[in-house]
């Protein structure tokens, strides 16, 4: 992990001009420490030294005082101009990661990524706070202040130069040695740490259990005992870990001592003038300091440089190639799924596994099969959110099935023109923050249905009536609660208001009392009767018996690889165990 | 720390902050010695800049070396003790807080084994679990880099002001009050800063946070509803109206730095030009001009860092209530028998002797959450030595309550539950007459009746201490005979480390139906007469569902002494093993009787199960 990672300059603009506004400012910090020290010097030795009298420094103490003013103005910058860039810094990396993930698409939230996208996009980036505010600034000013100052001392007085150049060396040398030493010895208690840390929670956690078993007296003890271990464990790995912080603050306090003794005996040999003694003492500790507030503020810095290399790492996630043939008329194409298997992050079964599917134009065609074998994931491939692992969804324009040359796969179609043709209502509808029509309406579409008739097709005119404050009820975080069925009713209205040639619904009268399927199951009807094409994913008998043709979905072991070619029509792909459900194959029933 | 305590104003004592590091009990020798090790430690740094001030100075007057050899035997002293008192200082710090972590978790750990059943079953929603992991870290976390900060900044403030007023008694006081206010003013500065970027920011924050997770969720029907731009220019919008509300925030926290500059500046330039004057009056020997100047220069390191500790209080502040809440919440009072000390001198004993053949009767039976409207009303039920129930219904319908309640670990909503020796039974208590589980001893009610939760914990710890929590005194034999019973037989064997295999996070992996079937044979273990199981076959896939469902029904068939078991599942094809199937529906049973049965009659049972056959109408 470098600790300046220039992949930052990439992807917040804000850190480029922070960068450059905290290396002005260290080098304003050098001029200022350096300057404050000569004069100090200057004063002291002229009043102890050549009995100058307190107005003849008059002078130098105004200066000094100026010199306070200045430093406190730059104390003031540092730190406001941190913040700012801190919190511009964070909202530039969720903005450009927000708009990756939008072009990413579900492939982004695939596996377990999901949970630690939505911690690290929500408060996991506020870590870069104590990265930018109090590292970065002590990072260049150990690149500028330390290197300025040192040329100073060395200009004053060589041999205290001399002095600072030796060991400033040996600080970072010390403590790398001080941690190869320790850190075998450092991880193996670390994992003992974690280990029992993780004990006392489990503990914790496990009390309904424990009282379920009539077990949870006397654990109490035990609480205390593991405690007591994770202490010592702790202890031991501490008594390493802050020897690093020893070698740090020893060396550098010795250091000054050192230069101190060294200019007091010369000085006492008249080697050496008050004035340019003093202004070495002064000025050693300062090319010190902040390598020392390196030390301190590292830990504040880990955090946030994790973060943003988690953030660097899905930036650059390269998104599926976007075809970029315009997609053909809906109204007069016939979409069909070839063989399409799809193997899941982590899986070994593919769901669904070698599903054929022909959706034409004006015709409503159910999915069935349990739940879990892959309807929700065809309907993915079928929309282009997912591309098949195996097989592939091919676009057949002019309805007819007789031209196979003209069948153009979804791959190659652009997503604007073709998503522009097809409304889907997902199993788990999306409520955004925002009132209900905002939710209804996610996107203005110039031919869109009216508002209070896509709500009448769904039955939503109902619950729209029975809330406070109609379609302006806020809905979603912190505002009203739906129930399961008002918010299916919300993603069918939603599905239903865009005249799209082409409509997705998945499981639509899930939740819905007898009433409400009834008036989906007419409105879904006439979506047929406007020549309109129907994907139901489907588990009620009454949604099953609206469809044309209904096609079974099944799942299996993911074939061996994409090019042993597809399995004959209708036999169970080689290796299944046999475990088909009732129905194997594609079977087809046309009714 | 009770006595530093007393130091403090009287409201302080009633402050969440100050309780909850109270609570941590910090040992007050170990405390007073970390203090007086940071002291020391940023004393060094200031004696070395006293020294080396003098030994220069002095040494500028060419004296006989002679003379200068205490002056250079302690500059080199301060320049070693520095670093290792501070690490003194950093080891017992972290001592003194770890010593109160473990205390306070057995102290809370106790408080929730105390506590009511609501309270215990939050543990597994992570709030509660996070007040004690966490939230108690944090309290550590500031009595280390908070609490005794200040308290070595202020010692260390007053030595530097006395070490000043010793030469010119006015600088001192000038010194002192300038470290001491900016001891003060900085840090509350800060305070004021991370109060208003928690507060004031809060809402601007969780409408951002809402509109970034509304696109994580829904990426993929935003993507096809076109309004992928629209959100991310929302997103946009909220970040920028956030941005703002913190750059605001942040204000008083940059006015702390420059005043915490100006403020030690200042106390440096007085003691400089009150010396200077003395001095040229020969009131002051010149030698010490530069002691006064430079001891101030020390000291405002000592102050530097105590903004970030006063932010660092802020943020704590949270933690410190949610810890106190839990710490300091009433007992419960008028709940079921329950763990420890309830009832009966036997309470919580294991050895506590459980009934053989046992029968539960409900009667008119209300379940619910104590304070809450019943979820379930008007449930009665028969359940004797070895009969088989299976209850079923949507989420939400009180399955779940109603078990807990049967468990006796809720108590009735109204109604009542009753357990003794089945009649039936040839052996010991025929006639007894079956007692409320109010009145019976907690310790045999759950040797009797074993409730395992759809979510039980496993243990981070082996395989056979994960079995034998449910009966500590097991052997190995036992153990593995009720593996075996669960179907784990197989599994036990293949294990890396036998038995002593480690589960858990960091451990071997569970498959959903092994952890399920672990889960049963510590239920086994119990040798309870009774089981009472929560969706065993939630998360499983259908197959493995079905099976487990399958092989817990007839557990232990046809042995006359198998137990009765009572489960809560929504997989409804492997019913036909059980003897009747309670149907719950809007907070009541609406149909009993068996699979085949209800099959028959009841409609919304037939197309569920069909629903569940799903794929077998497509073959029809």
């Amino acid at each position: 992990m470098r600790p300046l990672d220039p992949r930052l300059l990439t992807h917040a603009r804000a850190a480029r001009g922070y960068i450059v506004l905290t290396a002005a400012l260290g080098a304003a910090t050098a001029g200022l420490v350096v300057v404050q020290a000569l004069l100090l010097a200057r004063i002291i030795a002229g009043v102890a030294m050549d009995g100058e009298r307190l107005a003849d420094v008059r002078t130098p103490l105004v200066a000094v005082g100026v010199l306070i003013l200045a430093r406190a103005l730059v104390a003031w910058a540092q730190d406001r101009f941190g913040h700012r860039a801190a919190t511009t810094v964070v909202a530039q990396l969720r903005g450009r990661l927000a708009g990756h993930i939008g072009e990413l698409g579900p492939a982004a939230l695939e596996g377990d990524r999901g949970p630690a996208l939505a911690t690290l996009t929500t408060r996991g980036l506020d870590a870069l706070d104590g990265y930018l505010v109090r590292y970065l600034p002590q990072l260049l000013l150990s690149a500028t202040v330390t290197p300025a100052v040192l040329v100073v001392v060395w200009w004053q007085d060589t041999i205290a130069g001399i002095i600072v150049l030796v060991t400033l060396p040996l600080v970072p040398f010390f403590m790398i040695l001080v941690g190869w030493a320790t850190q075998t010895a450092a991880n193996r208690r670390l994992r003992t740490m974690q280990r029992l840390g993780a004990q006392v929670l489990d503990l914790v956690a496990g009390l309904p259990t424990l009282r379920a078993l009539g077990r949870d007296a006397g654990q109490g003890r035990r609480v205390r005992e593991v405690g007591d271990s994770y202490r010592r464990a702790t202890m031991r790995t501490l008594r390493a870990a802050f020897l690093s912080a020893l070698v740090l603050e020893s060396l550098t306090t010795l250091s000054v001592a050192v230069v101190a003794v060294s200019i007091g005996l010369r000085l006492v040999y008249g080697q050496l003038d008050l004035y340019t003694g003093l202004a070495a003492l002064i000025l050693a500790p300062e090319v010190y300091l902040p390598l020392r507030m390196l030390g301190l503020h590292y830990h504040a810095s880990v955090d946030g440089l994790a973060a943003a290399t988690e953030a660097f790492a899905v930036l650059e996630q390269t998104p599926p190639e976007a075809g970029a043939r315009p997609a053909p008329d809906l109204r007069t194409t016939t979409i069909r799924l070839e063989e399409v298997g799809i193997v899941h992050a982590g899986r070994d079964r593919a769901t669904p596994v070698g599903l054929d599917l022909e959706v034409r134009p004006g015709e409503i065609v159910a999915l069935a099969g349990q739940s879990g074998i892959g309807k929700s994931s065809g309907v993915l491939a079928l929309l282009g959110l997912r591309h098949p692992d195996h097989g592939r969804v091919v676009l057949l324009p002019s309805s007819g099935t007789g031209g196979d040359e003209a069948a153009v796969d979804l791959r190659e179609i652009d997503p604007t023109s073709w998503f522009a043709q097809v409304a889907w209502s997902p199993q788990r509808p999306l409520l955004v923050p925002g009132t209900l029509e905002e939710n209804v309406r996610l996107v203005t579409r110039p031919d869109d249905l009216d508002l209070a008739e896509a709500a009448r097709l769904t039955g939503l005119d109902t619950v729209v009536a029975e809330l406070p404050d109609g379609w302006q009820t806020r809905i979603g975080h912190d505002g009203h609660g739906l129930s399961a069925g008002q918010r299916q009713r919300l993603a069918l209205a939603r599905a239903f208001l865009h005249r799209a040639p082409l409509v997705v619904l998945d499981e639509p009268t899930a939740h819905l009392d007898a009433a409400t399927e009834q008036i989906v199951h007419a409105s879904i009807g006439r979506l047929r009767d406007e020549g309109r094409s129907v994907v139901l994913v489907a588990h009620r008998p009454s949604l099953v018996a609206l469809a044309d043709r209904v096609v079974a979905v099944q799942d299996g072991p993911a074939p061996p690889s994409a090019h042993d070619g597809p399995w004959p029509d209708g036999t169970p792909p080689p290796g299944d165990d046999g475990s088909a459900p009732v129905g194997a194959g594609t079977g087809t029933v046309t009714r | 720390m009770r006595t530093l305590l007393r130091l403090l104003p009287a409201r302080l004592h009633r402050d969440p902050l100050v309780r909850a590091v109270v609570a941590l009990d910090p040992d007050p020798r170990r405390t007073i010695l970390a203090i007086l090790a940071g002291t020391a430690a940023l004393g060094s740094a200031v004696g070395l800049m006293a020294t080396s001030g003098w030994l220069i100075s002095r040494a500028a007057q060419q004296p006989p070396v002679l003379f200068l050899q205490g002056a250079v035997v302690a500059t080199r002293a301060f320049g070693i003790s520095r670093g290792v008192l501070r690490y003194l200082e950093r080891l017992v710090s972290h001592d003194v807080a770890l010593r109160g972590v473990a205390a306070l978790r057995e102290r809370l750990y106790r408080r929730l084994a105390a506590a009511d059943q609501a309270t215990v079953a939050g543990l597994r929603r992570g709030d509660l679990l996070a007040r004690v992991g966490a939230d108690v870290d944090t309290l550590a976390d500031i009595l280390v880099r908070s609490v005794l900060p200040f308290a070595i900044a202020f010692t260390t403030a007053i030595g530097s002001a006395v070490l000043v007023g010793v030469f010119i008694p006015g600088a001192g006081l000038v010194v002192g009050a300038g470290l001491l206010l900016s001891a003060f003013i900085a840090p509350w500065l800060a305070g004021v800063a991370a109060r208003r970027a928690e507060r004031g920011a809060a809402r601007a924050r969780s409408e951002t946070s809402a509109e970034m997770l509304a696109l994580l969720d829904g990426v993929a029907e935003l993507k096809v509803a076109g309004a992928v731009p629209a959100r991310l220019a929302r997103l946009h919008r909220l970040d920028d109206a956030l941005t703002a509300r913190l750059d605001h925030a942040a204000r008083p926290s940059a006015l702390a730095v420059a005043l915490s500059t100006v403020l030690t500046g200042a106390c440096m330039l007085t003691a400089l030009v009150l010396g200077a004057q003395l001095v040229s009056d020969g009131q002051l020997r010149p030698v010490w001009l530069a002691v006064v100047t430079l001891v101030p220069l020390a000291a405002a390191e000592a102050v530097a860092g105590l903004p970030a500790a006063a932010t660092g209080l802020v943020r704590a502040r949270a933690a410190a209530e949610r810890v106190l809440e839990l710490l300091e919440a009433p007992p419960a009072a008028g709940e079921a028998p329950r763990g420890p000390g309830a009832s009966g001198p036997a309470a919580g004993t294991p050895t506590a002797p459980a009934l053989l053949r046992p029968r539960l009767v409900a009667e008119g039976l209300d379940c619910g959450w104590p304070g809450q409207e019943p979820v379930l009303t008007g449930v009665s039920l028969d359940l004797s030595a070895g009969r088989r129930v299976a209850v079923v219904g949507g989420s939400g319908t009180g399955k779940t309550t109603l078990l807990l309640t049967l468990a006796g670990l809720l108590p009735p909503a109204g109604g009542r539950v009753r357990l003794g020796p089945d009649p039936s039974g040839d052996a010991d208590g025929a006639g007894a007459e079956p007692r409320e589980l109010a009145g019976l001893d907690p310790a045999v009610i759950r040797r009797t009746v074993s409730f395992t939760a759809e979510d039980a914990h496993v243990f981070t710890t082996t395989v056979r201490e994960n079995v034998r929590v449910a009966l500590p005194g097991a052997g190995d034999e036992q153990v593995l005979a009720v593996l075996a019973r669960a179907g784990l037989a197989d599994w036990a064997r293949t294990l890396p480390d036998g038995l002593d295999t480690m589960l858990g996070s960091g451990g071997t992996g569970l498959s959903g139906g092994e952890r399920r079937r672990l889960l049963l044979a510590r239920a086994f273990l119990v040798g309870a007469g009774m089981l009472l199981l929560d969706e065993p076959g939630e998360h499983l896939d259908p197959d493995t569902a079905d099976a487990l469902i399958r092989d817990i029904l007839g557990a232990g068939r046809p042995d006359p002494g198998a137990p009765a078991v009572l489960l809560v599942t929504h997989r409804l094809a492997p019913l036909d093993a059980a003897d009747e199937v309670l149907v719950v529906e809007a907070g009541t049973v609406v149909a009993r009787g068996t699979h085949a049965w209800l099959l028959d009659r009841h409609a919304p049972y037939r197309d569920a199960w069909e629903a569940e056959q799903g794929v077998a109408l497509a073959g029809r």
